[in-house]
């Protein structure tokens, strides 16, 4: 079988029913670690999380237990870590890991893959060895430069990759004590034995590896739904370093969360495209992190902090404005005319109910970016055009009672079912229903 | 204080038949009426533990805000003063066809009348079959030329008038009681029917809500998973007992030629057993929607789907089984309390927009 038929498998994969999908996996689980195998796995991995398929344990799976949470997100909605690791750059570790290790030692670590009193041990004496042979292939890639072991080109983001894979295996035990803790993921909200388990984890980590509290902290991160909610707990914790350190760890914490903002926020001009909900979503989330994040910073009062968050701030009041507001008026209440055009007109009327709802939603963000007055105004503006439709439509003589409900309904998405509720008896009082 | 799972009604038309709203607190709500014979809905406790709040059907606008479809869809139920399951179902094709529920809620409800339409003649034309068959005489002649045709209905007429000799029956008379049997039949079909009727397709789904239920739950370790157990053990009850009623309606309608001469007896019987038919299925087409819209979604959300079946699932009354489902949801509610969802938006207090957008989404594939 060729690599394209195998890619498309893995598309048909997605469809079939899971017992049979159990099936495949099963299989491909059994063949080598074959770059189309691994290529088919990378196709259906969405549906492998989302079942949560008990995988065949393997030394290649413990390996990347530890890190498995800095891998690049898959889904649009899935939280992103701060600091990721490449799938590809893994896959091609590997191989150099199980050669530096050698196939004899390898074997003695397999029962660690098996549930017994060995396990625990025979898993941390594992990490260790694998995180002496990852700092030994790190040190021959040198950035810049192709890596033929790794056979990637090392760039700046990669040789950082590998100096993580490499600290975070010397602090495996903690890490997975962390991962009990912080379960299931992604955790939305942090509660105080979050906290005490960050805490204790990390007070344990600054005494033993201080080197490796950064990224202990990013790894805490990567486990919530918003990593910057992990911002506003961090400078109450006391995780037993100097206060110049401390200062220090949040700053570098709260760099990676503004950039990852920054990030969030640009990806928006390439990503969400015409759909409107899709900006107002986004413009919700990048605020409610932007607050938080905000709120977080206010113990370091850093300014060029404080200028990108401004920045960022500014760039959802552009993208909600243009996205959003912009024309409103004008898509909502043609669509209510293209009512009767057919199947085009249904689209078209689909897309302005979509704009419609994206407008109320932004209700909730535009006194935090400053638009108050132009979503008021825009609003004010669509509901007295929507009326006048409904109006005609309803109480009118000739007018066509769908293109009224339709106007109505608009008018409830924009403003909401309470003044909907009193325009609609404002007509029906004064003609017929 | 009782709720709508630990809350045991005797009777069907004490559980109330449920109500399409779409503001996300109403939706699945029950109406019923109360001893002085005025409308009340059941609403669940909105913290999903015990209680049920019960509320005047005039007094529900004023104690919840709802969007404008249910404003429309509360007036229609209030004018026709009726909560049958039929009754509540016509109400509810009504409102979705004005546009108010959005585009997709527009063609279902035509769908749905058409295919009422279709149904109705299907069913007719059946019974009329039978009807000869029963007598010995042939209807091939009547197809060929066609039902609808004039010399289809002459063919038609000049037959039933054989039928009715043969049947020591007035012609009025028969034409009378196959109308009314159609009448009583046209949700549900005849086992024949070369396209099953809405109940039969109900019931068919139902009967894959509880295959598809019971595989969730099974070596789910989530907290939701006893529940999902629980709604898929209701939904094969009702299934059993839905299967009885129409096997008896199927043995009644076999059996044509006794059913039309003794009238009299078997008419309150079919009355019973298609009004009990309805009111064991009402509910569960938007569930089994939710479920299987759920299904195309991550664990969290189905989790969450299930939380939601459970806080309106149509338990049968005490009088239909012997099993008490309604102390059986109790030992579950600890754990069902412990997913109370927001139905309004966490920001601003008002309807949430994402999930009446998903009930609509729901309400635009129920044909």
């Amino acid at each position: 079988m060729e690599m394209r038929d195998l890619v498309a498998l893995g598309d048909k994969l997605l469809d079939i029913d899971e017992a049979k999908f159990r099936q495949v996996v099963d299989l491909l689980e059994r063949m080598n670690d074959h770059p189309d195998i691994l290529r088919t796995i990378a196709v259906i991995r969405p549906r492998l999380i989302e079942l949560r398929l008990n995988r065949r344990p393997t030394l290649k799976r413990l390996f990347c237990d530890p890190f498995e949470d800095l891998f690049e997100a898959l889904g649009k909605a899935d939280p992103v870590p701060l600091s990721v690791i490449e799938r590809a750059l893994m896959n091609s570790l590997w191989p150099l890991v199980e050669a530096e290790i050698g196939k004899e030692r390898l074997r003695a670590f397999r029962p660690a893959l098996q549930y017994g009193p060995e396990r625990k041990a025979l898993s941390e004496a594992f990490w260790t060895e694998c995180a002496a042979a990852v700092s030994k292939i790190a040190e021959g890639a040198i950035s810049g430069h192709y890596s033929d072991a790794l056979e990637l080109r090392m760039n700046p983001d990669r040789t950082r990759a590998l100096a993580d894979i490499a600290t975070i295996l010397s602090i495996a035990p903690d890490v997975i004590e962390l991962k009990a803790a912080l379960s299931p993921k992604p955790v939305p909200k942090l509660h105080a034995d979050h906290m005490e388990a960050i805490q204790t984890i990390g007070r344990r980590i600054s005494r033993a590896r201080p080197a490796a509290l950064k990224i202990f902290v990013l790894l805490a991160a990567s486990r919530l739904t918003d990593p910057s909610v992990l911002l506003s707990g961090l400078w109450d914790m006391d995780l037993g370093q100097k206060p110049a350190d401390r200062a220090s760890l949040f700053m570098s914490l709260s760099g990676t969360v503004v950039a990852q903002i920054e990030e969030r926020s640009r990806a928006w001009q390439t990503a969400a495209g015409g759909d409107r909900m899709a900006v107002a979503d986004l413009a919700l989330h990048l605020v409610a992190s932007l607050d938080a994040t905000r709120a977080a910073m206010e113990h370091s009062r850093n300014k060029e902090f404080d200028r990108r968050l401004k920045d960022i701030r500014s760039s959802v009041h552009a993208m909600v404005n243009t996205q959003v507001l912009q024309d409103a008026d004008a898509g909502i209440v043609a669509a209510i005319g293209a009512l009767d055009g057919g199947s085009d007109g249904r689209a078209q009327l689909v897309r302005a109910e979509n704009h419609a709802r994206a407008l109320r939603k932004c209700a909730t963000i535009a006194d935090s970016l400053g638009l108050r007055g132009e979503l008021r105004e825009m609003t004010r503006k669509t509901t007295v055009t929507l009326t006048e439709k409904a109006q005609q439509a309803l109480a009118g003589p000739a007018g066509n009672p769908r293109t009224g409900y339709t106007a109505i309904r608009m008018i409830e998405l924009i403003a909401g079912p309470a003044e909907a509720n009193k325009i609609m008896d404002g007509i029906m009082s004064g003609g017929r229903r | 204080m009782r709720s709508l799972t630990n809350f045991a009604p005797s009777t069907f038309e004490e559980r109330g038949a449920a109500v399409a709203f779409t503001t996300p607190v109403l939706a699945q709500t029950r109406a019923r009426k109360d001893s002085r014979d005025q409308l009340e809905v059941l609403v669940p406790n909105l913290s999903e533990g015990r209680g049920v709040y019960v509320v005047p059907w005039k007094s529900l606008p004023l104690a919840f805000p709802m969007t404008v479809h249910d404003r429309m869809l509360h007036d229609l139920i209030a004018k026709a003063d009726a909560c049958s399951p039929d009754d509540i179902r016509k109400a509810v094709l009504e409102a979705a066809r004005c546009g108010l529920a959005g585009a997709g809620a527009v063609s279902a409800a035509e769908a749905a009348l058409k295919d009422d339409e279709e149904q109705r003649l299907l069913i007719n034309y059946q019974l009329i079959v039978e009807a000869l068959k029963a007598v010995g005489l042939e209807s091939t002649e009547i197809l060929r030329v066609g039902l609808t045709s004039a010399e289809g209905q002459k063919l038609t007429r000049d037959l039933m008038m054989k039928a009715a000799q043969r049947l020591a029956l007035e012609p009025t008379e028969l034409y009378g009681r196959i109308a009314e049997l159609a009448v009583l039949m046209e949700s549900i079909g005849l086992a024949s029917s070369p396209k099953p009727a809405r109940l039969r397709r109900l019931m068919r789904d139902l009967n894959g809500f509880r295959d598809s239920m019971t595989d969730w739950a099974t070596d789910n370790v989530s907290e939701a998973a006893p529940i999902g157990g629980f709604c898929a053990e209701v939904a094969e009850h009702t299934v059993n007992h839905a299967r009885n009623v129409i096997g008896q309606l199927d043995q009644a309608m076999a059996s044509f030629e006794t059913l039309l001469r003794q009238w009299e007896t078997k008419r309150p019987q079919i009355r019973k057993a298609s009004s009990r038919l309805s009111w064991l299925l009402d509910g569960w087409e938007y569930l089994i929607l939710l479920w299987s819209d759920a299904l195309t979604q991550d664990r969290h959300t189905q989790a969450m789907a299930v939380h939601d079946i459970f806080r309106v699932i149509p338990l049968l009354p005490k009088d239909e089984g012997r099993a008490n489902q309604s102390q059986m949801a109790d030992t579950l509610i600890s754990s069902h309390k412990r997913s109370v969802r927001a139905y309004v938006d966490w920001r601003s207090g008002q309807l949430d927009v994402d999930l009446v957008m998903r009930i609509e989404t729901i309400k635009g594939r129920a044909a």
